[in-house]
């Protein structure tokens, strides 16, 4: 099946309105990519000029966010989309906010970074960056299944957030063995817990974008499906 | 207290039918392997499909693509032009309606029909409604008289036009010259109707009333309409069958034919790729 017939509406300007959402949506995503890399950049060097810009640039994003949930609305009154079209619409919208919301957690991630105690934790640190790599190479992908609507490529990265998952719990025991063999350094191991967590949060959301691409192609919801269930729809 | 237990929501669901699977009770029409020929050129190609009772039927395709022919099959319209020919057959209630022995004047007051531009006769507006009720011989004042306020009620004119029953229909506006049109069909009280675009000639508003009154009707009658309006079907009917070059294309409950459809070519003419 041929996803990307964009091209082909007789309403040339449909066309285009479909098309510059769909640009729009990945500017969205690359700058929250970039958000989420320069965040745990900021985290693992301390670099305080860098987290600061990061929170800075996080209303840019949220603006995005508006603006794209607009242009889904005047689509959806102006053009009454069907089928795939009107799918790929809703599609955009839950992923806009998705995003938003990833765009918040690499905020929530360069505030750690300023933080004084969090600096005290360098060791702790380096697994969080190695958890944070995987986060932005997930989102990556999933950013690039979007660009491409490539069904077979959104099923992989659905699966990835297990990977995550695992992680994410193997940080959380090594920071409880910390806190209890060094009461004092609680506060700080805290901060690192909290962005562990934002994290793993990210994790989830790249998870349901790779679910709404998954939508939009083949017209199924595969949310809260089992692995069996799911594994069934792929075929 | 709260009621914290999900609920299902599946209200939109609830006349569902597997259109594949119809059983006799659940079948107005039936077509079987039907075949349309208008001289040498095929209008219609091997199409079968069951069309529900009590439920509104969509067929909805590009101008030429056999959907009105279809519908005029249904109450034998077609006999009226010279060199068509059809094979194959459509049970009405599990009898053939081409059999031999089928009274067409019967046929035809089972299965009314409206027309896209609204016809209604150059006489008044309580004329028009009794017309099919005289034809049958009806004269008893107080039936003819209960007869118009019960149509009139049911194709939602009443109010509008009960104080110059009399008057002449020519004077209504084109949307309720269509809605009289209408009045007119169910005054016979059909088993089926059949709309055949039954709003392109009216304005906006109008064709709201009408696919409101559309929505109304299914409840007392079987109604099989052919729209060009593709947001029309997905509003009134509870199926759609889309066609193409004579051919049944996708037929399925109108929720998953405008959300989901199954093949390449729904999609594109749903979403506007070819017309």
């Amino acid at each position: 099946m041929d996803n990307l017939n964009l091209k082909r509406h007789i309403s040339g300007q449909f066309n285009t309105e479909l098309e510059n959402i769909r640009n729009h949506v990945l500017l969205m995503g690359g700058l929250v990519e970039k958000q989420l890399s320069d965040a745990i950049s900021a985290i693992s060097t301390l670099d305080a000029g860098l987290a600061e810009q990061v929170i800075k640039n996080d209303r840019k994003v949220n603006s995005f966010e508006v603006s794209i949930d607009e242009e889904c609305t005047r689509i959806i009154a102006k053009r009454q989309p069907a089928a795939g079209d009107l799918r790929l619409i809703f599609a955009i919208s839950k992923t806009v906010t998705d995003l938003e919301r990833i765009g918040d957690n690499a905020k929530m991630l360069a505030s750690v970074a300023l933080e004084k105690n969090a600096s005290k934790q360098g060791k702790l640190l380096v697994s969080l960056e190695n958890l944070g790599r995987q986060c932005v190479t997930m989102l990556h992908n999933v950013l690039d299944c979007f660009a491409r609507m490539d069904v077979d490529a959104a099923f992989e990265v659905h699966s990835a957030d297990k990977l995550i998952d695992s992680q994410y719990e193997s940080l959380m025991r090594e920071l409880m063995t910390y806190m209890m063999e060094d009461p004092r350094a609680i506060p700080s191991i805290m901060e690192v817990m909290w962005a562990a967590r934002a994290l793993e949060r990210v994790g989830d959301r790249a998870q349901n974008i790779a679910e709404y691409v998954i939508y939009f192609i083949k017209g199924k919801d595969i949310r809260h499906l089992d692995d069996d269930e799911i594994a069934q729809l792929r075929e | 207290m709260i009621n914290l237990e999900p609920t299902h929501l599946e209200s939109a669901d609830t006349n569902l039918l597997d259109l594949a699977n119809l059983t006799d009770e659940q079948t107005a029409f039936s077509i079987e392997s039907l075949d349309l020929y208008y001289g040498e050129k095929q209008a219609l190609k091997n199409v079968s499909m069951r069309i529900p009772k009590g439920q509104v039927t969509a067929f909805i395709g590009p101008s030429g693509c056999g959907k009105s022919t279809l519908l005029r099959c249904l109450n034998r319209m077609n006999d009226l032009i010279d060199n068509c020919n059809i094979t194959g057959e459509i049970k009405l209630e599990q009898s053939n309606i081409f059999d031999r022995n089928v009274d067409v004047a019967t046929l035809r007051r089972k299965v009314g029909m409206v027309f896209q531009r609204p016809n209604p006769f150059p006489k008044s507006i309580y004329e028009n409604v009794v017309y099919g009720l005289r034809l049958q011989g009806i004269k008893d004042r107080r039936r003819l008289d209960q007869a118009v306020e019960e149509s009139l009620r049911g194709a939602a004119l009443w109010d509008e036009v009960k104080d110059r029953l009399h008057d002449n229909a020519l004077g209504l506006s084109g949307g309720q010259q269509q809605r009289l049109v209408i009045a007119r069909a169910i005054a016979i009280e059909p088993e089926v109707l059949l709309l055949d675009e039954p709003t392109s000639a009216l304005d906006p508003i109008s064709t709201l009333v009408i696919e409101e009154l559309i929505t109304e009707l299914k409840k007392k009658f079987t109604v099989v309409i052919v729209t060009h309006n593709m947001q029309q079907a997905a509003r009134v009917s509870d199926n759609t069958a889309f066609m193409y070059m004579g051919e049944l294309i996708e037929y399925s409950d109108t929720n998953t034919l405008f959300t989901t459809p199954s093949k390449k070519q729904t999609e594109d003419y749903i979403t506007g790729r070819y017309g």
